[in-house]
């Protein structure tokens, strides 16, 4: 018994000094992965939408709504999609214009196959995604009628419809919350210039 | 004199039958459907054929030579590999399919083992399941229309090209450019259908129309000929079953495989199979045993020797659970044909069968 | 032994891979394009180092009974650590490797080297061992990744080799092409070995 008690002891003394060093580096590492993931965000909606200013709408949907740096004028709406792939979740970057034609996407986060699903980050794919409405987002194999669909990767058909489906989904929150939201602003501005 | 003075258990009874009778026999029995195939898409189909058997027979002289084991090219049964695998291929593949098929079947599929009569796998179909793995559109797409058919089947050709054209462009590309299979599995795809027109009943009305073609008398009647789109050596029922009967005859094949094959694929699909909103049809069990390579599957691969269980029950178990899958794998699966690859499944559970149905042994005791 | 001996005998004789036959999950995984194979096996033989290290330096403290749990809360919690400051601190670094990472856990080369090399052994050739290892580790899975990529992709390090006319053989990307090229491979290694 005794031998037993003296062997759960070291153990544990492994295990404290294990979690204490883990905690102690995520304590110091966490705000700078933090930062630098933010920072990340920040450069791919750039990239999606250069020259704009970002203002956040946090929600049900949480999104971006991009305003050019000097007029101030609406140009899109910038959000994140997610959908399970084959391996876990695929996270895709969208920019959508005012009308929810797609400007660019980017997948930002996935754990497909290497060499089929991960093709998914390659330009050669989201390119196709350019300019397409939301009645376009539909895979070629799921009946879309080319060139008004988005053609599936070469044996990652389960990741172009995670990244495809996930948009379409997306958009269509996007849209409803962007319509809610725009009521009652626009009642406040009409207001504010009669009460000028 | 040493081999004149056998002593062996009993049955002493031999006759003559050998594996390169039994081989070449088959072969024999598989060429009506190679002469259709040759009046379907010309000489093409059987340039294919005789790259695949060649390239199965020096792929399996070549790692004989290697291993030092005695070269049994003339055997048959590598040709035979060759010529099925090849039979399993889209008639407009380009050359080199049938000759990187065959040999990954004999490579990997058979001389890997340890040669023939030790694969654990049918070596034709997994030599098609690796190329439907690799070159996924070279082999399931680009299919070539038969002399004097359609790729579907459906029958008035003009009638309907001109009726759907109007009406729908993407069902009109449907029964001109899909396989019969094919053609019954989009048709079971709610969201294709639903596209087919802006109308959601009148997409309905559509498609369920297009089945009844695909369906009708005169369809089966291409189905039973093969002026149908498929591989080489599937489409003709009838050639099929000309060489089956030679083969039953000789006794080289045992009914109960096919038999239950088919009629497991029969009855669930009589059940299984209708469209959404269409009734139970007397010809739609027909259609499916017509269609795809149940035919070449149930009777020449499903049948041999080597990767089937060897007990009359557990020909039988094998027989029912490949019908299963393939009726599963046809109306739900992601495939529209699922022969090849229910029958890869159930070779692999061959030994498993085998265990289960160990006859009793003679004279022991009950536990 | 001598420290030459230890270093090289990773390589080929006592191979992980195709000898010793450790790793097979993370060896199936990565090897579907040279450069997931170097950065897989680059991170790999580190941690293999570190780990080599730390067991050498603690097996005189930890009690037999309880070895293994021992190994496995000093793996983790050192490869976690690993992970995060690489986070932090070479974000670049551990986009392209980060995916890796958490592989090398349950990579069991690194547990097979530890119970049965540097729990035996001082930490100088635990130190070789560890590299040797690592090194043959990482020849392995570029040798499988070569193979693969050429046919499956008709690229080598992200170089095409192949001609443009030629249409990949997408199994050797697949799982039941990394087990066939695998397999051949260790039979091939066999019988040059019964050869000798």
């Amino acid at each position: 018994m005794k031998i037993f008690l003296q062997l759960g002891l070291i153990l544990l003394a492994f295990c404290v000094v294990a979690t204490a060093l883990l905690a102690y580096v995520n304590s110091i590492t966490k705000p700078q992965i933090d930062s630098i993931q933010q920072k990340e965000a920040e450069e791919t909606r750039r990239k999606l939408i250069p020259d704009s200013d970002f203002e956040e709408i946090q929600g049900e949907f949480t999104y971006y709504i991009a305003k050019d740096s000097k007029t101030g004028e609406v140009k899109g709406y910038v959000f994140t999609a997610e959908k399970n792939g084959y391996n876990g979740p695929v996270k895709t970057m969208a920019a959508v214009d005012k009308d929810y034609n797609i400007i660019a996407i980017n997948v930002i986060q996935q754990t497909e196959t290497p060499g089929l699903g991960t093709n998914s980050t390659q330009p050669k794919f989201t390119d196709q995604f350019k300019g397409k409405t939301v009645e376009q987002l539909i895979v070629d194999k799921d009946g879309g009628v080319p060139p008004n669909c988005i053609k599936a990767i070469t044996g990652a058909t389960i990741t172009t419809r995670a990244v495809t489906n996930s948009l379409k989904e997306s958009i269509e929150m996007l849209k409803t919350q962007v319509q809610t939201k725009n009521i009652t602003p626009n009642e406040t501005g009409a207001k504010e210039e009669v009460n000028k | 004199m040493k081999d004149r003075f056998i002593v062996s258990p009993a049955p002493h009874f031999h006759d003559q039958t050998t594996t390169k009778n039994v081989m070449w026999n088959v072969v024999l029995a598989l060429t009506p459907a190679l002469i259709f195939a040759i009046y379907f898409w010309g000489f093409k189909s059987l340039l294919l054929t005789l790259l695949g058997a060649v390239s199965a027979m020096v792929t399996e002289a070549i790692i004989q030579k290697l291993r030092k084991v005695p070269i049994t090219v003339s055997d048959g049964s590598a040709f035979l590999t060759g010529m099925l695998l090849a039979y399993n291929i889209n008639a407009g593949a380009p050359w080199w399919i049938p000759v990187l098929g065959a040999a990954f079947a004999i490579a990997i599929g058979k001389q890997v083992f340890g040669g023939l009569g030790n694969n654990p796998v049918n070596p034709a179909l997994l030599g098609r399941a690796f190329l439907m793995a690799s070159w996924p559109t070279l082999m399931t797409a680009g299919w070539s229309i038969p002399k004097g058919g359609t790729l579907s089947g459906i029958t008035d050709p003009s009638v309907i090209a001109v009726n759907l054209q109007n009406l729908s462009p993407k069902a009109y590309d449907l029964v001109t450019g899909a396989t019969p299979l094919k053609v019954a599995q989009t048709l079971r795809d709610s969201s294709f259908v639903s596209s087919l027109s802006a109308n959601a009943e009148q997409g309905f009305d559509l498609a369920n129309r297009i089945f009844t073609n695909l369906t009708d008398l005169s369809a089966l009647k291409n189905l039973f000929w093969g002026n149908i789109g498929g591989c080489i050596g599937e489409v003709s029922v009838f050639a099929l079953l000309l060489g089956a009967a030679y083969l039953l005859y000789k006794n080289i094949i045992e009914w109960r495989i096919p038999l239950f094959y088919i009629g497991t694929v029969f009855v669930l699909s009589f059940f299984l199979a209708p469209l959404k909103g269409s009734g139970f049809s007397p010809l739609l069990p027909f259609f499916h045993i017509f269609s795809g390579g149940l035919m070449l599957g149930a009777f020449f691969m499903a049948t041999d020797y080597t990767t089937t269980p060897i007990t009359k029950s557990g020909r039988i178990i094998f027989a029912i659970g490949c019908g299963i899958l393939t009726v599963v794998i046809r109306l739900y699966g992601g495939y529209p044909e699922g022969v090849s690859y229910s029958i890869l499944f159930m070779n692999v559970l061959t030994p498993l069968i085998d265990k289960f149905n160990m006859p009793k042994a003679f004279g022991r005791v009950k536990k | 032994m001598s420290f030459m001996k230890e270093l090289t005998k990773g390589i080929i004789k006592e191979n992980p891979t195709f000898v010793i036959v450790l790793g097979m999950c993370p060896t199936l995984a990565t090897s579907t394009s040279v450069n997931n194979a170097i950065g897989m096996g680059l991170a790999a033989t580190f941690v293999l180092i570190c780990s080599n290290i730390f067991i050498s330096l603690i097996k005189n403290i930890t009690p037999d009974k309880i070895r293994i749990p021992v190994y496995v809360i000093v793996i983790a919690a050192f490869v976690s650590i690993v992970d995060m400051s690489m986070a932090a601190y070479l974000p670049a670094l551990h986009k392209s490797l980060g995916l890796f990472i958490p592989l090398i856990v349950v990579n069991c080369i690194i547990m097979g080297r530890a119970e049965a090399y540097a729990n035996k052994n001082n930490v100088i050739n635990s130190i070789a061992d560890g590299i040797g290892m690592g090194l043959g580790f990482t020849l392995a899975l570029c040798l499988v990744a070569t193979i693969r990529e050429i046919l499956g992709n008709g690229t080598w390090l992200n170089i095409r080799v192949m001609p443009e006319t030629y249409d990949p053989m997408l199994i050797t990307l697949l799982a039941p092409g990394a087990f066939i090229t695998l397999g051949l491979l260790m039979g091939l290694m066999n019988m040059l070995k019964e050869k000798k």
